[in-house]
């Protein structure tokens, strides 16, 4: 017996479901009813095979529970991000797919190998940087990497890491003379030494000011070019945006809502605002409502405007001009994943309480 | 086991040393110091006890008088040595440092001394020269006593005459005593602190949970450290005897017991380190925890300071040292080529050496909770 999930075409649901290798089900989606044929993978270690497969994994410590049974599957060559504030369970769930803690109960499978017994059957296609992770001071760049490139039978040319993470003019420094930045884009580069399928990432960019962090994303960005899977755990949720194909965000050790960036500004976002700074026409707001939109005063007297559809923003402007109403400017606050977490939680992601 | 995963670690391990001037400082610039300082001043002043052995094989009132005085000082605690018991067994068996014997004959010697002055009565002084300012002292204390009785006896010429007998091998003095403790306390400090701190650093910077992930055992990764500690044990001991030789003179037996030895000290407190910080998970905390358990050691175990100056407790408390037994191991070997003492302290020094590896070994967890 194996466990999926889908996603439903028409409303993106996710939709678990169980089955036999290569058996073909029915699935009705409980959102929106629609129904379709699915057909379960062969039980194989082929590319079909997710790149990481979670199913109710649990952590706990004494009376607390870290990480409630969640089940998420992330497939390969995405970028995957686990989004959620401090203390939300991401690096005690990372670190047990990365067979550093042990569960309390679930399953882990990477490439279809349960890591309980299989772990040293796919550590040669990890590539790891752990949370806070600081490498040996006295060693060079370079030796760092070769230090850490040793250990794997397969191996990636150090000189064209130290050219991908851009580290060529500090290649003979000591790593304890390095910024944070550098330091960071060094150990990115120690998890590429094995030329990994999958590369864990964990708060890669935490601690670093923009400029860095703006150069680490770059070379995560570049990982899934190259047609790796990146699981990143982040509570920085720009870099999420960023960065990731498919988002999971936790809190308190439970998976809240997953799917796209834009799939979760859909579902749980306020969407699009359009806001008219200094109208001049006291019955505007009426003359928008009549028109089905959700219109509000902002406490300084602009309106805001909620936009649906793509074909709002035409209309309103045509409204606006149709009746002769004037205006010094207007902007469009675009939705984003802190409101997503907003609406989710009650508490903005920067200020969550755990 | 992987020798190439192995060699890897243990070459960063080196590189990693040889450009940490504060790591180079203490296992190697700090003993030589310690040895240039400690030699200077130490080497006449080694022992402060004045216990003191006497065996009356004469059993005359010339005899007694001469043990009554000794005891009237007030400044040795004498213990009698039964007249029957080959003296030299005894002071092998019970680690006398001095015995006073007075052979049979010596009261007719001192009767027979009054009437002809050619004639004198002879007494042995047995003493371990190696505790060279302790025996300078309570020899001095006898030759009074003596000279006192030979100016209430004769007021002349010396009626009674004392025979020294060393009853250690050779001409030793204090740096002699002093450079096996310097190996022993300085490969204890290198080993314990090392370990302490690759445990607790690594574990605070991820590295360990970094290695978990990769295709390295963890027994390969002690024993590569295993390999580092002994490396950087028989270089610092290198240097000591080095300077002890070079500055000092002095003359070192190098054998199999020495480098068991320093492998079972290496070993020792490499693995002392490790179950430290396997219970004591900061860094700092944690080099707490071992100077508490080294610094007992350095001053205890008979490291700078025989034990014998010590009190009775103390001397007891040292012998559950394992330091105690290196220290006395390397002594034996190196210095006094007691063979029958060497191979004890190395036996004992391996047991312990055993006991905290194998414990540090199970203890050490790459593997978080």
């Amino acid at each position: 017996m194996m466990n999926r999930t889908v996603v439903c075409s028409k409303c993106q649901t996710k939709i678990p479901i169980k089955g036999l290798p290569n058996q073909t089900i029915t699935v009705g989606c409980p959102k929106c009813g629609a129904k379709g044929k699915v057909t379960l993978p062969p039980a194989d270690t082929s590319s079909s095979v997710p790149a990481i497969q979670v199913e109710n994994l649990r952590k706990e410590y004494d009376d607390l529970v870290a990480v409630n049974s969640i089940s998420f599957s992330v497939p390969r060559g995405i970028v995957f991000a686990f989004l959620g504030p401090n203390g939300a369970g991401k690096t005690t769930t990372v670190e047990m797919i990365e067979n550093i803690r042990k569960p309390s109960a679930g399953k882990i499978k990477i490439f279809g190998y349960n890591i309980e017994s299989d772990f040293n059957k796919v550590k040669e296609r990890l590539g790891i940087l752990p949370q806070e992770f600081h490498s040996f001071d006295r060693l060079t760049v370079r030796e760092t990497l070769e230090y850490f490139q040793h250990f794997f039978k397969k191996r990636t040319d150090i000189d064209s890491i130290i050219a991908a993470m851009d580290l060529g003019a500090v290649k003979n420094k000591l790593y304890r003379e390095l910024s944070g930045g550098l330091k960071q884009r060094v150990g990115v580069g120690i998890s590429l030494v094995n030329d990994p399928d999958i590369v864990f990432l964990d708060e890669p960019t935490t601690g670093l000011d923009p400029k860095a962090r703006r150069e680490v994303w770059e070379v995560i960005a570049s990982l899934r070019d190259s047609g790796k899977t990146v699981f990143l755990t982040t509570h920085y949720m720009e870099e999420a945006e960023f960065l990731a194909d498919y988002i999971s965000i936790i809190h308190r050790g439970n998976i809240i809502a997953s799917g796209t960036t834009q799939q979760l500004i859909d579902s749980y976002g306020s969407g699009n605002i359009l806001r008219i700074h200094n109208i001049h026409n006291k019955n505007a707001k009426e003359v928008l409502e009549n028109n089905s939109y959700v219109v509000d005063h902002s406490h300084n007297g602009d309106l805001k405007i909620k936009i649906k559809t793509n074909e709002d923003l035409p209309h309103i402007l045509e409204i606006l001009k149709d009746n002769g109403f004037t205006y010094d400017s207007i902007s469009v606050k675009q939705g984003n994943l802190e409101e997503v977490f907003l609406q989710l939680t009650g508490h903005k992601l920067s200020e969550a309480q755990l | 086991m992987r020798a190439d995963i192995i060699i890897t670690d243990f070459k960063a391990n080196v590189k990693t040393w040889l450009r940490s001037k504060g790591i180079l400082f203490w296992t190697l610039a700090f003993p030589i110091i310690l040895m240039l300082i400690f030699g200077a001043i130490f080497s006449g002043t080694d022992d402060f006890s004045y216990t003191l052995y006497t065996q009356d094989q004469d059993d005359s009132s010339y005899s007694q008088t001469l043990i009554s005085i000794l005891n009237q000082t007030g400044i040795f605690e004498l213990v009698t040595i039964d007249p029957s018991v080959d003296v030299l067994d005894y002071i092998e068996e019970h680690n006398a440092k001095r015995v006073l014997q007075i052979p049979s004959g010596y009261g007719s010697q001192v009767t027979a001394s009054l009437a002809n002055p050619s004639v004198n009565a002879t007494i042995t002084y047995y003493f371990d020269q190696t505790e060279t300012s302790t025996n300078q002292i309570a020899r001095g204390i006898i030759s009074d006593v003596i000279q006192n009785l030979n100016m209430q006896y004769t007021g002349a010429h010396s009626v009674i005459k004392i025979d020294d007998e060393p009853t250690v091998t050779g001409d030793f003095n204090f740096i002699d005593f002093f450079l096996p403790g310097m190996i022993g306390f300085t490969i204890m400090q290198t080993c314990i602190y090392g370990s302490i701190e690759r445990n607790t650093k690594y574990r605070k910077d991820g590295i360990l949970r970094k290695l978990q992930t990769m295709p390295i055992r963890r027994m390969e990764w002690i024993f590569s450290k295993m390999l580092f500690q002994l490396f950087l044990s028989f270089v610092t001991a290198s240097v000591i005897i080095l300077v002890g030789v070079l500055v000092w003179g002095i003359t070192v037996h190098l054998d199999l017991y020495f480098i068991l030895l320093v492998i079972a000290n290496s070993l020792l407190f490499t693995g002392m380190g490790m179950v430290i910080s396997r219970f004591v998970k900061e860094e700092e905390t944690a080099d707490t925890a071992g100077g508490a358990i080294t610094f007992p050691m350095m001053f205890l175990a008979g490291t700078f300071f025989p034990l014998e100056q010590m009190p009775q407790a103390l001397q007891s408390f040292a012998r559950v040292l394992p330091l105690y037994y290196v220290n006395e191991g390397l002594r034996n070997a190196m210095i006094y080529l007691d063979t029958e003492q060497t191979l004890i302290n190395t036996a004992i020094s391996m047991g312990f050496a055993l006991v905290f590896f194998v414990s540090g070994v199970l203890l050490t967890k790459w593997k978080e909770d």
